[in-house]
């Protein structure tokens, strides 16, 4: 019954078929063996996305350290979102700048994919665990308190774990947009 | 109608770097009647402000794309489901 819904998600995150098989297959396994623990706290739906979520995460540390030893995923410490500016705030907290205007989304269907293909690429250069969660909550538009229970996070640790990837997304973005340059180019 | 008040004050004298955190958190769960219209009066005269909360709203519109495209897409292929079927029997057995 959730077999397509599964399908699609790890699809999406790993547009490799093998993979997406691979995911479903150990969520299946790992639900049957932890179904007698399932507290009915989210839907069934969640929990089975957030058993995915888990894997898909799994599958991406593995796949980074086999093919970047040592590469870090972006984060919003190591970027800002303008090119004058070292950090996105001040000493006291305050814009450091203001960023710039982005394009336009309702230019066109096609633009509007293209931006939307620039998203998926930034979400994948998330850490893993931060991209699953922000494809649970901002993608499939899972309500925060059945994400917290599907990921196991407080409340307060799914607001920051969203809020540094949503900044990431952001100033990674930029870049895609042609707004600004990489630190170092 | 002390705790709007006290809400409010609080956000509006916020560092900016909180009030970015309260508006991806307002995503997530709804804030407070006093902290939401601390918001609204603090980005009238934060273009900093003004500026990230619609990249958030691009963001969120740019994530409903993505999941239209995710829904267009087809279900689990039938030898896929087969292959599963075989192994959840598999391991099913064996434990």
């Amino acid at each position: 019954m959730h077999g397509d819904i599964l399908w699609r998600f790890a699809l999406a995150r790993t547009r490799s078929n093998e993979a997406a098989e691979e995911i479903v297959q150990e969520t299946v396994l790992a639900a049957l063996q932890a179904f007698d623990a399932f507290a009915g706290g989210s839907s069934e739906r969640t929990w089975l996305l957030g058993i995915a979520a888990n894997k898909i995460a799994d599958h991406f540390r593995r796949v980074r350290r086999a093919k970047f030893p040592g590469a870090r995923a972006i984060s919003p410490d190591a970027t800002c979102v303008c090119d004058t500016c070292r950090g996105m705030f001040t000493a006291k907290g305050m814009w450091a700048c203001v960023a710039r205007k982005w394009p336009d989304l309702t230019l066109s269907a096609t633009e509007k994919l293209e931006q939307a293909e620039a998203l998926r690429a930034c979400i994948d250069a998330l850490p893993p665990g931060q991209s699953e969660a922000v494809w649970l909550r901002d993608i499939l538009g899972i309500p925060a308190s059945e994400v917290c229970k599907a990921m196991s996070l407080t409340d307060t640790n799914l607001w920051s774990r969203m809020h540094r990837a949503r900044v990431a997304l952001r100033s990674c973005l930029e870049t895609k947009f042609g707004l600004r340059k990489e630190k170092g180019k | 109608m002390i705790r709007f008040v006290r809400d409010m004050a609080r956000v509006l004298t916020m560092p900016c770097r909180e009030h970015a955190a309260l508006f991806s958190r307002q995503l997530d769960v709804p804030l407070s009647r006093g902290e939401a219209f601390g918001l609204r009066l603090h980005i009238v005269y934060c273009g900093g402000c003004r500026r990230f909360r619609s990249h958030l709203r691009h963001l969120q519109s740019l994530g409903r794309a993505l999941a239209e495209q995710a829904e267009s897409q087809p279900g689990l292929p039938a030898d896929v489901r087969e292959r599963i079927h075989a192994r959840v029997a598999r391991e099913t057995k064996k434990n």
